[in-house]
């Protein structure tokens, strides 16, 4: 997947990752990376602005916790983006269907 | 590759390249640093130099300039943001403004008290009223001996009890906005990257508050030296020292956001 993209639903991404598991930037993208089996090619660095985002716009909060032994900053989704991302999901899923039902007339 | 080889090389062209509130930027920097330390180890551990996991490392955080622009747009709302930010920090002064006619209303009230009604609010030489007016001060303040007595009196009353009202007006205004702001956190947690350099606002505020407080300095001190202490020169007076006052605090509040600065720096 180009980075154009995997950064088109970088928010969905994101919001899968942290759902039911608080993460700091640098988990996120190895989750990121794990999970789609290294399909996404991101810039690292632009993670940490979109969560910013996310934060700003009140989907994921964040504070600064001790791991390994250095300090990290940590996000969590919040109540607003387990619905955000409930939502964004079915889009999602309703977007892969018609795409593939087009798909599946093509020669 | 054109960019920086090194962790502390990016750090610093990132450092640079952001903008913004001095703990937005601390906090911008020590995530880079945390990430790009996190990428170096993997990178060691898998086989690479120190320098060539560092290079590494930097080369998949992206160019420094990218990824400010993007902290940049990360406020999406960034422009919303600066609105909301202007509009706090005009209602904040509205309200410290208010608050101050207020007490100046009662410094005006302890200068009546201890230098009398004329010092606050007596009429310059020359000043006469009509005989209907001079009934209308006579009802305010029948205890008074002349019609100038009663017409500094009622003035006095004016200079205090509006400039308080207005006072009372600045406290309703900072109560609704402090249960706005709470609602408003409620739904949404500050933006940890403000908009506004540290210290615009106490700048702002220090040069109003002192030019104003300077030009009601320089009134009420012309009335007194020239029409004496009975000529109302302790309106402009009480005015000018709560505004000078409040310079002053914004004053200290800029040089602890200065001297906090040049630490950093």
């Amino acid at each position: 997947m180009t980075r154009q993209q995997s950064a088109g639903q970088l928010d969905l991404l994101l919001l899968s990752v942290l759902a039911g598991t608080p993460r700091h930037g640098y988990a996120v993208i190895e989750a990121l990376r794990d999970r789609s089996e290294g399909a996404f090619d991101l810039a690292e660095g632009t993670v940490y602005p979109a969560l910013r985002r996310l934060e700003d716009t009140g989907l994921v909060a964040s504070r600064w916790t001790e791991v390994d032994g250095r300090r990290r900053r940590v996000y969590r989704i919040s109540g607003a983006g387990a619905a955000a991302l409930a939502a964004r999901r079915e889009e999602w899923t309703a977007l892969v269907r018609g795409v593939d039902a087009v798909l599946a007339w093509a020669p | 590759m054109t960019g920086p080889a090194t962790i502390e090389g990016y750090l610093d062209q990132l450092l640079v390249a952001l903008g913004g509130r001095a703990r937005g930027v601390r906090r911008v920097l020590a995530e880079a640093e945390a990430h790009l330390e996190d990428a170096a180890a993997e990178g060691e551990a898998a086989g690479l130099t120190r320098a060539e996991a560092e290079r590494q490392a930097v080369e998949r955080f992206g160019p420094p300039r990218d990824v400010a622009r993007r902290f940049g747009r990360a406020g999406a709302l960034a422009d919303r943001r600066l609105v909301a930010e202007v509009m706090s920090a005009a209602v904040a002064l509205t309200v410290v403004g208010l608050l101050a006619i207020g007490a100046s209303g009662l410094v005006a009230w302890g200068m009546r008290a201890t230098l009398g009604d004329r010092f606050v609010a007596g009429d310059g030489p020359g000043v006469t009223y009509t005989a209907a007016r001079c009934r209308d001060f006579r009802e305010y303040h029948p205890e008074a001996p002349t019609c100038a007595a009663a017409a500094s009196a009622h003035h006095a009353d004016e200079v205090s009890s509006y400039r308080v009202a207005a006072g009372i007006l600045g406290a309703l205004v900072a109560a609704g906005a402090w249960v706005w702001h709470r609602r408003r956190r409620r739904r949404a947690p500050a933006p940890a990257l403000g908009v506004l350099p540290d210290g615009l606002t106490a700048a702002v505020a220090a040069t109003l508050f002192g030019v104003v407080g300077a030009g009601l300095a320089v009134q009420g001190l012309g009335i007194l030296v020239s029409a004496g202490t009975h000529a109302g020169a302790g309106q402009w007076l009480s005015a000018a020292i709560v505004s000078l006052a409040v310079a002053g605090a914004y004053g200290v509040s800029l040089l602890r956001t200065l001297a906090a600065r040049t630490t950093l720096a």
